[in-house]
This record gives structure tokens, sequence and C-alpha cells, in this order.
């Protein structure tokens, strides 16, 4: 199986790391934001519906693969089983 | 995929002042990279700013002049163009100065007390040199990958009941009862179903962990239960290796994606996003 960079499904991959992953600076020198900011809400929604248009070609920018994953919205435990 | 980078756009005077704070008090930072010199990178930030280094020691932050003030739109295409201009930026980086430890989107460092954002962002980098260079490092020579996989619900729901006497057992009462009866059958039918799926996919969870884990050289997982409907993504990797090593975890994916029931999507090679702080 190769990665790939290309599609919906990567745009969010991409787009999530932008959002919640990266570098976070001490807070008393950054300009900070209350709440989730409302670019990650809306694009997130609007992408994994992209994302499932695209997989039935509505978009007409051709198929993701077939079987991959739709991307879904944020509500990850990032506790879950216990890994050794 | 569009990381090349976003065209020059003209910024309106009404977004600029919408989104308030004077012209140049920030710094937006989109990474820290190892270069010690003060180098441009060209107009190739979020709306066509000029992107360059501010360097400190052995490392930099590239970073563009922007107001204080963080980019907010309601409009999907505008925030849009402004992620893909931040992972453009991020990627000409780490093409230019080969590794790097990209930052959050609308990271920017304001001025405060008399000093301005670029003496802030010299002396976080001062500071923070020695932990920055350690983080750096580690990620030397390496990418991120995604992978996500997928469960399909229904025919997990099915082989469950078929391999579990009692929950035939169970399923056989709820057809044969009246039907306030079957429904709490069917009540009691689905909580067990909904356990059992739930521990199987806690084994599988820790299969693919271990699975995965052999074939990286870091990795953050993070997964979520079944909620019993239909096709869902339970599981989500980060996935830190060489890019020559990217071929090892794609056989070990090839073989859960020929599993009965999953789907794996395999994304990648990405910039370490989730690998700038210790894990």
């Amino acid at each position: 199986m190769e990665p790939t960079r290309e599609g919906g499904g990567a745009l969010v991959d991409l787009l999530d790391r932008i959002l919640v992953r990266g570098i976070v600076l001490d807070a008393d020198i950054i300009i900070s934001l209350a709440g989730v900011p409302l670019v990650a809400l809306n694009l997130r929604a609007a992408l994994a519906g992209a994302e499932t248009m695209l997989r039935r070609g509505a978009l007409g920018r051709g198929e993701a693969p077939r079987g991959a994953p739709e991307p879904e919205p944020r509500g990850w435990s990032p506790a879950g089983p216990a890994l050794r | 995929m569009g990381t090349e980078g976003a065209g020059v756009r003209e910024v309106s005077l009404r977004e600029v002042s919408s989104r308030g704070g004077e012209a140049g008090e920030g710094r937006y930072l989109y990474c820290v990279a190892e270069e010690g010199e003060r180098r441009a990178l060209g107009p190739i930030g979020i709306d066509g700013n000029q992107v360059y280094t501010i360097p400190a020691g052995r490392l930099c932050a590239v970073v563009h002049e922007s107001p204080a003030a963080p980019y907010r739109s309601e409009d999907r295409e505008v925030a849009e163009g402004w992620l893909r201009a931040h992972a453009g930026v991020v990627e000409a980086a780490w093409e230019v100065f080969g590794t790097v430890l990209p930052a959050r989107f609308n990271t920017i460092v304001r001025g405060r007390e008399g000093r301005g954002a670029a003496e802030n962002v010299e002396s976080w980098l001062r500071e923070r040199q020695g932990a920055l260079l350690d983080r750096i490092a580690r990620l030397r020579g390496k990418a991120e990958y995604g992978v996500q996989i997928a469960w399909d619900a229904p025919g997990a729901a099915a082989q469950v009941i078929a391999q579990s006497p009692e929950l035939r057992r169970l399923e056989e009462e709820m057809r044969s009862s009246s039907p306030g009866l079957a429904y709490l059958y069917r009540q009691k039918l689905e909580r067990a179903i909904r356990a059992e799926m739930e521990a199987r996919a806690e084994v599988r969870f820790r299969d693919f962990c271990d699975l995965i884990r052999a074939r990286v050289a870091d990795l953050r997982a993070e997964w979520r239960k079944p909620d019993g409907g239909g096709r869902q993504v339970l599981m989500s990797f980060s996935c830190l290796l060489r890019r020559e090593e990217a071929a090892g975890l794609g056989e070990v994916l090839e073989r859960i994606q020929e599993m009965e029931g999953f789907s794996v999507r395999f994304t990648g090679p990405w910039p370490p996003y989730s690998f700038v702080a210790p894990g």
C-alpha cells in the first residue's frame, strides 16, 4: 500500500494536523483564541462533506481510492485502551 | 495536493481592518528550522505575505509580519486558502532547510511590555534552544504519515452473533416473543453485541498498534469506540519514520486492509506536525 497526498481524505489529514498539532508557544507571547477557531469547525465539517462527495464522484474531481475510510470529525479518545 | 503554495491574493482593506491590530505588530510563525542565518523565502505566505527567517543561535523561526490578531473567516474558501498557504510554507521550509518543527495554524507572536514581536521570537528561540535542537535531532531525516483504519460494523455484528451461542439464543428468544417482549430482548441483544464489538475492537487496536509500531520510529495512536452504526473509522495513527521505510509500513497496512471488514487510509509524507513535543 502506497501513501498518498492526493484527494479529500489526504487534505483533511493535513489540515487536521495544521489546526490541532504543531508547536504551541507560551501563552504570554502569543495571541490566543478563545474557544475553537471558527475556521476549524466550519472547514472540517465542510471537508468531511467534500470527501464523501468525492467518493461518490459528485464533485467530478475523481474517485478517492476504493475502501479508503471517510474522514471523521474529531471526537477521538487519546486515552482508550492502555498501550504497552 | 496544492501544497506548492497559494498564489498571491489581494487582501481587501475590510478583511485587514476587521482582524484588528496594527500592521506589523505580530509575527506569524510557520515553523522552526535548523538554520542560523537570515533568509528570505519570497511572497509565499498567507495572503501573499513575504516569508523570511528570524535567526537565533543555530535555529530560526520562519515567519511573516502580521497584525497582532488571529486569522478568522466564515468563508470556507478563504480559510482553506490560508491553511494551504500555511502548509505550503512549511513544505518549502522543509525542502530548503531539511528539518523543521511545524507550528500550529494561527500561532502569532506579539510584542509585549516594550519588546517587539521579533524580539520575542528571538528570545524564545534562545531560551528554548536546547530543547528545540533535541527535538530537531530526533526528527532529522524522518517524515510523518497518517493511518486511519475503519471497521465495517454491520459485518462485524453478524460475525459476533454467529460466533456466540449465547447471543444466538438471545436472538432466537427475540424472534419467538410477543412484540413487547421482543423489544426488550432486542435492547438486551444490542447491548451485548455492542459490548462484544467494543472488546474485539480493543483487541484489534492493540494488535494493529503492535504491528505498526514495529515499523516506525515513533507513533501517536488514537481510537474511538464503535458506535454500532455502519462503517466507522476506529483508529487513527500518526507515524514518524524515514521515507525509505514507508514501504515496510505499507506492507503491514496492506495485510490489515485484506482482513475481513477493515479498510485503511494511508497518507503522507507530511512534515512532522504531530511529533514536535515529547510524546
